[in-house]
């Protein structure tokens, strides 16, 4: 291998990403060990290209070219794809090459365009995202694409491509096919419910399942994906209210402890997000769902009964009450009197959660003896979200 | 190692990205993370198990040579490059953190507070270390990169030589102030060779840009004349021998969660009231059963459960599922070690590398972020308690009479307990062997025949009453046996009092038989002396924690 070391430095981008994609390709071949190595070299190079050593800095000219013709042998989608089959050390350098790639901006860019190859990936390759999500299926890339998703997740775009994706009967062999116009960001149709096949909906399974890093690793993504573009999100949300919150309540009556609390608190940033009005309003009409919470309320783990009060108090401030929310409310309001003053007692040192704690107790207290029907729902007059600072 | 994710207000996140830092370290000087998983509310971690003990241990029985020293720093030179280049910084470099194999591998453990660097050339500004290695530049807050490591690698250079980190006699909040002012520490005198004096005020160069990296260091001489890591095995045997001498040294006391746990004492109380759902006495007596069982199994989640936890062998529903053998080989010696805090029965030698060691310093850690409880639990292997198994198994078998709900809580919140401590507590194999046999039993008593399984144990309690020779004997035997501060089944603690009362009304029928029981049950200690000392210690670090927080910067 010799005559490679004296050709290294000249070999032309094009090359190289050629030498990569052969590689690739035969990692599930028989001399997939041969491969392996041959990645691990390249991709290391790429790497270095790419961001320069202690010792030398990277050409801009020589990424410019390196990253174009990432792109042009759609080296993205098969890297993505090959993540898991990769060795250990390697993985770490295609999760930096990702990490790159995505954020290089050619030199003199207005500021304001998106990276490159991303700005491909999104509408043109969206299954690279999909792919990078997938990722979390197994152990060994789950933290890596993880890491690389989060970063893209800073983009809307992004987000959307995840929340909007349905599985396609022709995706498979899209991936062998080169460049297939009309999808990506531009084919999204954002008015169309969601069937809960796409992968966005996996995520379900995967902040549960599997060990601790991979579940947590995926449920960090997750929560990104919902709370990084206010907007797109609240639309898909209300779109796609009873298929979410149906597979929402499963995680929060999870058994598993980190993904219960996890998304307990989760649910509660995104009620009382302002730019969630709606979706709160929705969720604090069901009695379904104040009963999950007030039993989360009684949970022995304190950590759980904590996050689960930030969910109910929600339900109390709200002021216009469903009936069959106040039929519960009342018909415990004796319990819950009770029960509160001592809730989590010894919180003495955090004192928005005893004042909280106070106006739900007075909430409760003057609140009538027999439901009231609520007002017609009208919630653009009734101003920002209905939190427990707000109301009074 | 394990966590609490109970105790631990911080963000599951922060955790998980700890682990996200361990998971990418592949390096024969760095202890491997081998897998992480939930329990209930705790994560454990495993990680490679090295049966040399920490540096700190090792110098129990004295000051290391210059000859060992050397060896140790060139492997942790190695390890530390090796971070580095991987854009990781320690930030906690110290002897207790320097594992040695059997075979004197030397290996860097505890990233607790290791950081990544996602670019090479920032910087940290967040406070970390144990105050007598933290580098200057670290206290001062003022920005800090890969060098901070190396000043932390002179210290314990100092502390292997000497035994102890310079100013170590002085107060570690005075110490924060003392050494960003005071000029850095040196090795003087003739006891010294020139080439270690040399290598350590290399190490200890208060500007962190003057200072040598990782790999110009290990071209230093002091490191170039270093012997094989075969060599430091007899620093292993030098301290096997020196605590099989000493035969009767006392352990630490051990950190139980629930020495510091504080539940909030809530009163009795009973369910909501959901009106779409029929009222209790009205519910089909399946689904009453399920909730009761329910209920049963949260008190996984009560003060009790650390004990539990510590030894699931005795649990009838562990998963029977292959265990790695270094995992095995792991879990079983650290028990032997672990469990018995008598010193007589403590076998000689053997030390729990992971468990934080709340002697001298360890403790003075200022920013410990979790709590770590000790590991005690064997066997349990990660494939098959991934996500909390034990919460995920089937309902067992329906049941309605009182009976059958009272034998169930019996089995659950005392027989199980029970095997599982007294398991703890039996160092022979064969005996142990007997134990979880008989404990399998139980367990499966429970489940056919919880009523039954009442009755028997009723019976027990019964005869043993009526026996005044009995009667009177448990109490004695119970204080016979050797026993750890133990908190857990200590019927006066207020906790599981409230706990008590609270399940008492769910099910009042019981009332009679609980407080027979409460008088019987073993392990009626008032906590002793260790103990107190013990709190004291959080009670510093805590104390130095809030007056890290309120701090002006020096």
């Amino acid at each position: 291998m010799s005559f490679l070391f004296g050709r290294n430095k000249q070999k032309s981008s094009a090359e190289l990403s050629k030498l990569v994609k052969e590689s690739i390709l035969r990692l599930d071949s028989a001399g997939s060990q041969k491969a392996e190595e041959d990645l691990a070299r390249l991709l290391a190079q790429i790497k270095h290209i790419l961001q320069g050593t202690a010792e030398t800095e990277s050409s801009p000219e020589q990424v410019y070219q390196l990253i174009t013709s990432l792109i042009q042998e759609d080296l993205l989608l098969l890297l993505a794809v090959a993540i898991p089959k990769l060795p250990f050390e390697t993985r770490k350098d295609a999760q930096v090459i990702f990490s790159y790639v995505f954020r290089y901006k050619p030199p003199n860019s207005p500021m304001a365009t998106e990276p490159l190859a991303l700005n491909h990936v999104i509408n043109s390759r969206p299954e690279v995202i999909v792919a990078l999500c997938k990722g979390y299926e197994h152990r060994e890339s789950a933290m890596s694409c993880g890491t690389v998703l989060r970063e893209v997740l800073k983009h809307d775009a992004v987000a959307a491509i995840i929340l909007y994706d349905e599985p396609k009967s022709g995706s498979l062999t899209n991936v062998a096919n080169g460049a297939n116009a009309g999808k990506g960001i531009a084919a999204i149709q954002y008015e169309t419910p969601q069937t809960g096949q796409g992968i966005f909906w996996r995520f379900f399974d995967w902040v549960e399942a599997g060990g601790f890093e991979i579940s947590t690793d995926a449920f960090s993504t997750f929560r990104d994906i919902l709370t990084k573009h206010k907007p797109l999100v609240s639309s898909y949300l209300s779109k796609n209210f009873t298929l979410f919150f149906g597979r929402y309540n499963s995680l929060v009556l999870s058994n598993n402890y980190v993904t219960k609390r996890q998304s307990i608190k989760l649910l509660g940033e995104i009620l009382l997000d302002r730019a969630n009005y709606q979706v709160m309003t929705a969720y604090v009409d069901s009695a379904d769902h104040l009963k999950i919470c007030m039993n989360l309320l009684r949970d022995e783990r304190k950590m759980v009964a904590y996050e689960g009060f930030h969910v109910f108090k929600v339900f109390v401030a709200n002021p216009n009450k469903s009936m069959a929310v106040q039929q519960i409310l009342i018909k415990n309001r004796n319990k819950l009197l009770k029960f509160l003053p001592e809730f989590l007692g010894d919180r003495t040192d955090d004192e928005q959660f005893s004042d909280e704690k106070a106006f739900l107790i007075r909430q409760i207290e003057t609140m009538p003896s027999s439901p009231i029907p609520p007002h017609a729902p009208q919630p653009a007059t009734s101003g920002g979200p209905v939190s427990a600072g707000t109301v009074t | 190692m394990c966590i609490d994710l109970e105790s631990s207000e911080d963000d599951i996140q922060e955790i998980q990205q700890e682990i996200a830092v361990l998971s990418t370290c592949a390096s024969p000087f760095v202890t491997q993370y081998k897998a992480s998983f939930v329990r209930g509310h705790k994560l454990w971690i495993v990680m490679e198990y090295l049966g040399g003990g920490s540096c700190l241990d090792l110098l129990k029985p004295g000051p290391f040579n210059e000859t060992h020293i050397a060896v140790i720093c060139r492997e942790l030179l190695l390890g530390l490059d090796y971070l580095h280049r991987e854009g990781k910084i320690h930030r906690d470099i110290k002897a207790a953190n320097v594992l040695l194999s059997s075979t004197g591998k030397v290996k860097l453990a505890d990233f607790g507070v290791a950081a990544q660097l996602t670019n090479i050339k920032s910087q940290r500004n967040t406070f970390v270390g144990t105050p007598f290695w933290m580098a200057p530049e670290v206290i001062q807050q003022a920005g800090y990169d890969f060098k901070a490591d190396i000043w932390s690698l002179g210290i314990t250079a100092m502390e292997m030589i000497n035994g102890e980190p310079p100013n170590a006699s002085t107060h570690p909040m005075k110490v924060l102030f003392l050494i960003p002012k005071a000029p850095a520490p040196r090795l003087e005198g003739s006891n010294y060779s020139r080439e270690l004096k040399d290598f350590v005020a290399a190490c200890l160069v208060k500007d962190p840009d003057r200072r040598p990296s990782a790999r110009e260091l290990l071209r230093h001489k002091f490191i170039r004349g270093a012997g094989k890591v075969e060599a430091l095995q007899e620093l292993v045997e030098r301290r096997q021998e020196w605590t099989g001498g000493k035969g009767g040294r006392t352990s630490h006391p051990r950190l139980y969660e629930e020495t510091m746990n504080t539940m909030s004492v809530k009163e009795e109380r009973d369910e909501w009231i959901f009106d779409t759902i029929k009222a209790p006495t009205l519910a089909p007596a399946s689904k009453r059963t399920q909730k009761r069982r329910k209920l049963s199994l949260m008190e996984h989640s009560t003060p009790e459960e650390a004990l539990q936890q510590l030894d699931i062998n005795g649990s009838p529903h562990q998963q029977k599922a292959p265990i790695d053998p270094t995992l095995q080989k792991n879990s079983e010696r650290r028990r032997s070690s672990a469990k018995v805090a008598s010193p007589a029965r403590r076998p000689s030698g053997q030390k729990q590398p992971l468990v934080p060691d709340m002697s001298f310093g360890n403790s003075g850690s200022t920013v410990r972020q979790f709590r770590r409880v000790s590991d005690n639990s064997p066997n349990i292997s990660p494939e098959s308690s991934m996500a909390g198994q034990d919460e995920n198994r089937p309902p067992l078998a329906e049941t309605v009479t009182k009976e059958s709900l009272l034998g169930r809580r019996v089995y659950s919140s005392i027989v199980e307990n029970t095997f599982q401590e007294v398991h703890s507590q039996t160092s022979t194999h064969a005996k142990r062997e007997a134990l979880s046999r008989v404990a399998d039993a139980w367990s499966a008593l429970d489940t056919i025949d919880p009523e039954g399984e009442y009755q028997l144990l009723k019976l027990i309690i019964e005869k043993v009453y009526s026996d005044p020779k009995l009667s009177s004997l448990l109490p004695s035997t119970n204080q016979n046996t050797p026993q750890k501060p133990k908190l857990v089944l200590a019927t006066n603690n207020p906790h599981l009092r409230s706990h008590r009362r609270r399940q008492s009304l769910q099910v009042p029928e019981e009332d009679i038989w609980t407080d027979n029981h409460q008088m019987n049950l073993p392990g009626r200690l008032v906590p002793g002396m260790e103990h107190t000392k013990l709190l004291a210690d959080v009670l510093y670090s805590r104390w130095a924690e809030g007056l890290k927080t309120r701090w002006p910067v020096v």
